[in-house]
């Protein structure tokens, strides 16, 4: 209800804008910041989330996402000190939930990019107001799946430095031909660009903050990672050069990792998992899953922060059009790899593909198809996409689907492949289960510390949107100020 | 620090009383604790060396002088290593003859000791039952020698104590009960020693009170006392399955692994199952009976009968064939129509011969008898030749019901269990005999069911730790020569506590000898100075082991040391035919009782494991697979769908079996290939004492029978209990779901000269079956890798193939193989790096597969594939090819990932989840090959192809000058201990060897071959015996 009103009061703002400009309404494509706010009221409303002190929900929140944390971390130390065994892996499924946790977690990883690299470059401004937050949760995402990789190693004592290529007297090197070493340097390079290119953001912010701060430490550090930014012309010209080139850099990674951990199982023999569709697949999968998750975080942060005036209606149209799209190429895939299996003429593929729609897992199967197929379809309605019940439902379903798309895919070429006599089962245990309840302790955790320190909205890059950024030309007539953030 | 912390290893005890704490500790503890105040209680407490503190400080402050000006340790005891032991180079493995007696089934074993301690059996191909193989019944046998839970010394009223102590008190009760007037009663199991038949002879001719009874758990009674009555032969024929053409089974597994002389029986079974388009001949294997066994699924015919079938199945037979014996009921409709074909097989022209359990009644046997005799069977160098029969076999119910009386009437004083567990699978009459007897000893290796209810028990040692000797069915004998002093000092073989008993109740006995290895070489005729001796009257070898006979007419001990076998004449015994006799055992002969309303026939056979319970503490055997259900840890309750549809059960589902006598509950296995109304179930499970691996396995099925009753089929109830229990299986598809993954043909096609046998791949746009589809692999833009030195490669034949499980006990032992437990087979995670999967084939669905079931067994093992699908995914290069094309595991660097594991389409790869070796218990890891790493948790292994076998052969060709291993120079475990000489292993690129030639046999193929791995081990595909089979 009180979303509503705000947004009627906001279009009354809005009508009256326009008004004053002598525009026609139909004419006019919906501002991006709403309330017509100075660059004042902007850094005043930021910087207060940033400087203030936490409150009692936030702390409660807090100590809920490090409860769960602390849980996970628990069962990844007895994981480590008795083994993989305490999973419930077995012989012929040797990866079950970790895999596709990593899977998981990397897909959700993916929207940030896509959104501060990609959407940069094709100069959509909408994306300034969910940028920073969707580049946060992508370097979160991130390190909760580098935990897998890691954890599901049976010494990942060693797992740690010898998945690494160093020189050494054995001359000893990584198996440059193994999916999962690619996954070592895709990951990895894709977690430091992103980290670079989020920082790099973070910069005139940062420095903005600094000057906010109630605190010395909060100067000092603030101080420190602002890098002594001034907002000088110069700045501002290495500044832009530097986020263009890191934007230039990041935006093959959008593709390349998620490609590349599609390899995990496209370059094996099994089937249901050696077939060239996934990379397209999973990287359309990835960026679905990314979205539905920007859109859970987006609109809870919304709601809490009041960020009402940056992040509107408009944004989420916006990302719930790309998840209707993603999500129908995902849809896309699942047939098309139906089809392939009957017109490979290969019976253990096309029985790996009945088994999933009908076997051991098909429950699996289902719950992914209803998610992420059926649930996004609602956004062929305009109003459906400007819903936010609709869109948090719907995005905790596309999360939710996102996961078992990486489950049936491992489960189910796993547990029956080849020779019937090895076919198994595989269920989870407590431990993977609190291990997975960890990591979205962990990642909620930063997210939410990520809140309280650093700003949420990228400050800088929405002044720039603002209507009153730029000279005005409405006098002139003619398009240009129909956009109203274009920037010259 | 106390003495013997290595005892108390478990979990921490308790004492009710001063008594219970002495009563478990050694005998030195017990002076300590039994005296209030021991001598020198008021010295400072210095552990066991009686060194006061001033001494101490005397000595302490001497070394440090000695320490400062010398860097020589202190030498306690010097050991001459110039003069070290014979033949034994550190490092290097030695080997020993020996002989294991399966009951009274003798098998000279070869068993390879590192070090001085024994680490792998394996048959001595001197020995007529081995012929170099063995079972992995003898096999297992090993682990039991390094058992933690062996008797660990005497026990004497509750307490440890000396075996002489022991001894003295057993000989003092055995002379007062004989004051007494009343008799003791030593009961043994079955035995082939002819010193320990002579021995107890003498003994009981010394000791007039002293009897001793075999009372073997599995009783063959019905066999030997139908053979008495009609060939005059009161024993049990070891038959010559390469002889025969044409083998019908009555219900008789004599391929079982477990059956005496498995490795014989399948080594001769297999002879003639391996045809090919140049001799097309094989033999044919018919098999009637209403469970589905290990021989069943190794059927070309099976006919499925219900229990009282068999009678009338041998009487049709026994007419068609003119035997002159007619049975007292007839068969109808398909059984008859049966029973003509198996005729016309049987009237061929071809020698036949006819099995019969040993579980069925006289009359099936005596029918049998007839019919053998009619199509000659029997004779000298038929099938069942009189001078193979089991040693000391024979008809002894008599014996055992004297028993039974002489306890009902309190005749017996006393009763000593020499290595026998009667209160575990006695029936309830005989087990509250056996208590009431007021005297009662044990000499056995474990404090088993009736080691506990023994106010004494002598441990009993290993039979790689003592001598002894043993004659095989064909007169060979055997010595059983010990390979390592018993770990426990105070055990004793049978022969050698037998002896010192009656040395200590008579004196006058055994006078002039020492032990019971003296006793031994008397008996062969090793006397006096023993070591030199000369034999005489040995016979020339009868066929071709010669190398046995170097020097014909003489052996010396050495020599029968080292072959382990001696062969002397002795007279064969002649059969002749009793008609009448035939005929009235038919009509003597009890029936098999017939269930009444809604009761079943419960067949109750021994385990294909742990056979009558005996080596239940033998990890290996409880984690083995049965063959044909593939469940492990424990029995089942195995009938048909339709019988389970009737008791509206389901896999795993608890049901209980009962009798009058005693019930159990196991889960249910519904087994395609069962008669109607017929539920089997598998003794030998169900222990309560003797060891931690055995406890609350399975459910004893020896308590459903009666007294006089032996395994079997008894009437029985059954009822669905509502539990429900996740059975442990190592494999749980059991159809090939249209896939060519094995391949079979039929000896017609081999016939007719097909060049084609069988459908080859999966090939696109081919029907089901349809042959021709070759796979022609895709075009290499690479240059292919050439091996120019050595180029490992394997071949296995499934038509011979009997799945026995020799190969899997093999290499377990040979590659230091955990056993992971019951739950964690459940979990999926056996380690055993071969496994035999086992595929039903047939019509329809497992449900009405029940009449034309049929089995193929493929062992299933690392392929070493060329394009190996592990390698590739492996980050950190742990599995990498060699230069021989073996795809080896370097554990070293192995970090976990389990991505090679998911690749490989076989599946043959492991994963240690856990530590497996957190709970082994010294000195179990003396069980291990030392020339193979022990694993640790979070990294993969699996089959290696002995890798370290051939370094070995490596190395000693190398020594040899030859920079090329010959053919036949590497024998894989697997290979080593197949009885059915399945397994070819070498050098492929060695044009002559028989690998070379094995893998471009007709009937070769490729598992999976159309995935393009390129697999190093070529399968012989399966020929079946059957014009109907369609394959």
């Amino acid at each position: 209800m009180k979303e509503e009103q705000t947004a009627a009061a906001k279009n009354a703002v809005r009508r009256n804008d326009m008004a004053e400009h002598g525009l026609r309404k139909d004419s006019l494509r919906e501002p991006l910041v709403l309330g017509n706010p100075t660059l004042h009221d902007i850094t005043e409303k930021i910087s207060s989330i940033a400087v203030g002190a936490p409150n009692k929900k936030f702390m409660l929140a807090l100590t809920i996402t490090g409860l769960m944390a602390a849980w996970g971390v628990v069962a990844i130390v007895y994981t480590i000190i008795t083994g993989i065994g305490v999973w419930g892996l077995n012989n012929p499924m040797g990866w079950g939930w970790d895999i596709t946790n990593f899977v998981f977690w990397v897909g959700i990883g993916h929207a940030g990019t896509l959104i501060s690299a990609i959407l940069f470059l094709f100069r959509q401004k909408w994306r300034t107001a969910i940028n920073r937050a969707a580049e946060a949760m992508t370097i979160f995402a991130v390190i909760c799946a580098l935990l897998f990789p890691l954890l599901h190693t049976g010494r990942p004592w060693l797992a740690v430095y010898w998945l690494l290529p160093y020189p050494n007297q054995m001359q000893m090197w990584t198996n440059f031909r193994s999916p999962l070493e690619w996954d070592v340097f895709a990951v990895g390079t894709y977690f430091t660009v992103s980290l670079l290119f989020w920082f790099t953001g973070l910069v005139p912010d940062l420095a903005m903050l600094r000057n906010y701060a109630k605190n010395k430490l909060g100067r000092t550090l603030y101080g420190f990672f602002s890098l002594g930014w001034v907002g000088s012309s110069r700045h501002w010209h290495h500044y832009e050069m530097a986020y263009m080139i890191l934007a230039g850099l990041s935006t093959p990674l959008v593709l390349s990792v998620h490609s590349i951990v599609s390899f995990d199982f496209a370059v094996s023999v099994l089937p249901g998992w050696h077939t060239t569709i996934f990379p397209p697949y999973f990287v359309a999968g990835a960026i679905f899953s990314g979205f539905a998750m920007v859109i859970t975080l987006m609109v809870v942060a919304r709601e809490v922060l009041d960020l009402h005036q940056f992040i509107t209606l408009k944004h989420f149209d916006n990302m719930n059009k790309i998840i209707l799209a993603t999500g129908m190429m995902v849809g896309y895939a699942y047939a098309m790899e139906f089809f392939i299996a009957w017109y490979s003429g290969s019976s253990y593929e096309l029985f790996v593909f009945k088994n999933r729609a009908t076997g051991d897992y098909a429950w699996s199967y289902w719950i992914m198809i209803l998610c992420n197929v059926i649930s996004p379809q609602i956004f062929w309605s305009a109003k459906m996409r400007r819903s936010i019940p609709v869109m948090f439902i719907v995005s905790i379903f596309v999360n939710i689907g996102m996961w078992f798309e990486r489950f049936t895919i491992i489960s189910t070429s796993l547990h029956h492949d080849y020779l019937p006599a090895s076919w198994g089962y595989y269920s989870p245990t407590w431990v993977e289960i609190s291990i997975f309840i960890g990591t979205f302790g962990i990642f909620l955790s930063l997210f939410l510390l990520f809140t309280k320190f650093l700003p949420v909205i990228a400050t800088a890059e929405v002044k720039a949107i603002l209507p009153n950024a730029q000279p005005k030309h409405g006098h002139h007539g003619g398009s240009s100020t129909l956009n109203p953030g274009e920037a010259h | 620090m106390s003495t013997n912390n290595s005892q108390h290893t478990g979990p921490r005890k308790y004492w009710k009383s001063l008594e219970e704490l002495v009563s478990t500790r050694s005998v030195g503890e017990q002076a300590r604790v039994t005296t209030e105040f021991p001598e020198g209680y008021d010295l400072p407490p210095v552990e066991n060396s009686g060194v006061s503190r001033r001494t101490f400080m005397g000595l302490l402050s001497a070394s440090m002088a000695v320490a400062a000006t010398s860097c020589r340790r202190p030498d306690h005891k010097f050991v001459p290593a110039v003069r070290g032991v014979e033949y034994q180079i550190p490092g290097l493995p030695s080997f020993y003859t020996t002989v294991f007696t399966h009951g009274n089934a003798a098998t000279g074993l070869l068993v390879k000791a590192r070090e001085g301690r024994p680490v792998k059996i394996e048959g001595n191909d001197l020995h007529p039952a081995s012929m170099g193989s063995s079972s992995a019944f003898q096999q297992a046998t090993l682990l039991s020698l390094y058992d933690p839970d062996r008797m660990k010394g005497a026990r004497v009223s509750q307490g440890y104590s000396s075996i002489d102590n022991a001894v003295s008190f057993i000989a003092q009760a055995l002379n007062e009960a004989q004051a007494e007037g009343k008799s003791t009663r030593i009961l043994l199991d079955e035995h082939a020693s002819p010193s320990l038949a002579a021995l107890m002879q003498e003994i009981e001719a010394g000791l007039p009170s002293v009897q001793f009874v075999v009372l073997p758990a599995i009783a063959a009674s019905n066999a030997a006392a139908a053979n008495n009555a009609t060939l005059g032969m009161n024993g049990e024929f070891v038959p010559d399955y390469s002889k025969a053409d044409v083998i019908v089974s009555i219900d008789c597994d004599f391929l079982s692994p477990v059956a005496k002389h498995a490795e014989y029986n399948i080594g001769r079974f297999t002879q003639h199952r391996r045809p090919s388009l140049a001799n097309p001949e094989m033999n044919k294997l018919i098999v009637a009976e209403s469970t589905l066994s290990l021989t069943g699924s190794n059927a070309d015919l099976r006919v499925r009968l219900t229990p009282d079938q068999y009678e009338g199945f041998l009487g049709a037979l026994a007419q068609e064939v003119g035997a002159g014996v007619s049975a007292r009921s007839a068969v109808s409709g398909e059984a008859a129509a049966q029973a003509k074909r198996v005729a016309a097989d049987i009237k061929s022209g071809k020698q036949a011969v006819v099995v019969v359990g040993a579980h069925l009644p006289m009359a099936v046997h005596a029918l049998a008898v007839a019919i053998n005799q009619a199509i000659g069977a029997i004779g000298a160098d038929k099938p069942l030749d009189p001078g193979h029969q089991l040693p000391f076999s024979g008809d002894n119910r008599a014996a055992v019901q004297a028993l039974r009386n002489d306890l009902k009437s309190g005749a017996v004083g006393a009763v000593i269990f020499a290595d026998t567990n009667p209160m575990y699978w006695g029936d309830n009459e005989l087990k509250s005999l056996l208590q009431r007897v007021s005297r009662r000893f044990a000499i056995s290796m474990y404090e088993d069911e009736s080691a506990s209810i023994c106010s004494i028990y002598i441990p009993m040692a290993h039979y790689l730790e003592t001598w002894g000797d043993a004659i095989s069915f064909d007169g060979t004998l055997a010595i059983q020569q010990p390979l390592v002093a018993p770990l426990n000092e105070s055990s004793v073989s049978l022969g050698e506590g037998f002896m010192r008993i009656a040395k200590a109740a008579n004196s006058t006995m055994f006078a002039n000898t020492e032990s019971y290895l003296g006793y031994v070489q008397q008996q062969w005729g090793f006397t006096g100075e023993g070591y030199k001796a000369v034999v005489s009257s040995v016979a020339a070898p009868s066929d071709g082991d010669a190398a046995m006979m170097a020097s014909s007419g003489s052996t010396t001990w050495e020599q029968v040391l080292r072959d382990g076998v001696l062969r002397k004449d002795r007279a064969v015994p002649v059969a002749s035919f009793d008609s009448a006799g035939a005929g009235r055992i038919v009509g003597e002969s009890p029936k098999i009782a017939a269930p009444g309303g809604n009761q079943v026939y419960c067949l109750i056979t021994p385990s294909y494991a742990v056979y009558d319970g005996r080596l239940g503490n033998n990890g290996w055997l409880q984690e083995l697979a049965d063959p044909v259900t593939k469940v492990t840890w424990g029995n089942v309750a195995m009938m048909n769908a339709a019988t389970a549809k009737q008791l509206d059960v389901e896999y795993g589902d608890m049901v209980k079996i009962s009798t009058s006598h005693g019930s159990i509950i196991v889960p249910t296995w519904i087994q395609p290939g069962m008669a109607n109304g017929v539920v089997a179930t598998t003794a030998g499970y169900g222990r309560q004492k003797g060891g931690v691996v055995l406890e609350g396995v399975g459910s004893n099925a020896f308590a459903l029978l009666g007294p006089g009753e032996s395994l079997g089929y008894v009437v029985a109830n059954i009822e669905k209990t509502g539990e429900h229990e996740t059975l442990a299986t190592t494999q749980n598809h059991h159809t090939l779901m249209g896939r060519n993954i094995v391949q079979e043909t039929t000896l017609a096609r081999l016939k007719g000269g097909s060049k084609e046998l069988f459908a080859r791949v999966n090939v696109p746009g081919k029907k089901e079956g349809e042959t021709g589809n070759r796979f022609s692999p895709p075009e290499n833009i690479m240059d292919e890798y050439v091996y120019k030195g050595h180029r490992w490669s394997m071949s296995i034949d499934l038509s011979s193939c009997t799945g026995c499980n020799a190969c899997v006990i093999a290499c377990q032992s040979e590659n230091n193989i955990p056993v992971v437990g019951k739950q964690q087979v459940v979990n999926g995670r056996e380690m055993q790096w071969l496994r035999i999967d086992r595929y039903f084939v047939g019509e329809g669905d497992l449900e009405t597969l029940d009449d034309n079931v049929q089995v193929v067994f493929q062992p299933m093992l690392c392929q070493h594939c060329e394009n190996a699908p592990c390698e590739n995914v492996c980050p950190v290069a742990a599995t990498t090819h060699s230069p021989e094309g073996l795809n080896e595991m370097t554990y070293n660097r192995c970090v976990g990932t389990r991505y090679c594991l998911n690749n490989c389409p076989y599946k043959v790869r492991r994963f240690n989840y856990l530590n497996w070796h957190k709970k082994d218990r010294t000195p179990i890891e003396f069980a291990f090959n030392p020339d193979v790493t022990v694993r640790m948790r979070g990294v993969i292994e699996k089959c290696t192809f002995c890798v370290q076998r051939i370094n070995e052969a490596k190395y000693k060709a190398k020594d040899a000058g030859r920079s090329r291993v010959r053919d036949g120079e590497v024998v894989t475990a697997c290979q080593q201990a197949c009885p059915a000489d399945a397994i070819v292993f070498g050098d492929v690129n060695d044009e002559k060897s028989r690998i070379h030639s094995a893998s471009k046999n007709e009937r070769g193929f490729l598992v999976l071959e159309e995935i393009n791995t390129r697999p190093q081990i070529t399968y012989q595909a399966k020929v079946r015996n059957d014009k109907s089979t369609n394959a």
